[in-house]
């Protein structure tokens, strides 16, 4: 059964910046809805969000995470 | 809605069928809890592991919560909660023991928790108060239970081999007891809808019914072929049977008596 990467990223209070908290491994976007808010629950979040990271397009760098999930969508 | 129901009048056979109501889904939500608790360590991932573990904080919550709607009726919940013995317990059949696989707590998942949240909807929407306060939150927070029982079952039943066997055997273990619970229509259930307490047994059914027929469908189920369980314990308001003493102990916290904090 075939899971994908989701990084998840949140804000605290309304106008914080959006920060890069982590990620967690689903089969689906729904699953990762879950698991997202169910793992970084350590505060009362304004706001969180997933983002697959095959949907993150790398645009400076020629390695790295971003990268190789990009390479493993495409083989 | 009818007028909200005067506590303070009701006496005799509805006063105890309102704690029957109050009790059985209290049960269920402590024991529904339990049973998440069991997979915590062992779920196919940490993800999953962590979300039932989450799961089961809610439904401990919305027991405690539950029980606590016996004080209105002039009731301490503490010995309910800590005292009785597993044959008094009045949680749903489904959950009397620990599933055995992941296919098995899943089927839990959108079931039987699905068939708890149905009886909580129609309980929100009645005459007594203390369900339109309270369980309207209980009922946002279940969406989560739903939305990932939901996506489990769909992904395990398109699985196919043992996996969609062991979800097609717990479906069609688990409704038939479901059915009779969800769609109780025995005198003190009647004395509850009259109360407009809840809403008719048809009711509920069709809500159930609706809520998990695409899901069963997957495996093969025809929800509306499935006839509920003939045999009824009208004392507790469930079918036959107890959880299992390991869970009773741990639902009463027999082993942190000397640490209790009310």
């Amino acid at each position: 059964m075939n899971e994908f990467v989701y990084d998840v990223f949140t804000r605290k209070e309304r106008g914080d910046r959006l920060q890069h908290v982590g990620y967690v491994d689903a089969f689906d976007d729904e699953t990762a809805k879950i698991y997202a808010w169910t793992t970084y629950s350590e505060e009362r979040w304004f706001e969180m969000c997933v983002v697959k990271r095959t949907n993150v397009l790398p645009v400076n760098r020629v390695d790295g995470l971003f990268v190789e999930a990009q390479k493993a969508a495409h083989v | 809605m009818s007028e909200p129901l005067n506590i303070s009048t009701l006496e005799g056979a509805r006063r105890d069928a309102l704690i029957r109501l109050i009790i059985t889904l209290a049960d269920s939500k402590r024991i529904l809890g339990i049973r998440y608790s069991d997979w915590t360590l062992g779920a196919p991932s940490i993800e999953t592991g962590v979300s039932t573990s989450s799961m089961t904080q809610d439904e401990w919550g919305h027991a405690r919560l539950l029980y606590a709607m016996l004080k209105k009726l002039g009731i301490d919940p503490a010995p309910v909660e800590h005292d009785r013995p597993g044959e008094e317990f009045a949680s749903i059949a489904a959950l009397d023991h620990e599933q055995p696989d992941w296919a098995g707590l899943v089927v839990l998942m959108t079931l039987a928790d699905g068939a708890v949240s149905t009886v909580l909807r129609s309980f929100a929407t009645g005459t007594f108060d203390l369900a339109q306060n309270r369980v309207p939150k209980m009922l946002a927070e279940e969406e989560f239970h739903a939305s990932l029982g939901s996506a489990w079952y769909r992904r395990l039943a398109a699985t196919g081999g043992e996996a969609r066997q062991l979800l097609t055997s717990s479906t069609e273990a688990m409704l038939p007891g479901l059915l009779a619970w969800v769609g109780a229509d025995d005198d003190a259930a009647r004395l509850m809808v009259d109360a407009g307490v809840i809403g008719p047994a048809s009711e509920r059914l069709t809500a159930f019914r609706d809520l998990v027929r695409d899901f069963v469908a997957l495996v093969g189920v025809d929800i509306d072929s499935v006839e509920a369980s003939a045999d009824w314990d009208e004392a507790r308001g469930r079918t036959p049977g107890r959880p299992d003493e390991e869970a009773c102990q741990r639902a009463r916290g027999d082993l942190n008596r000397a640490l209790l904090v009310e």
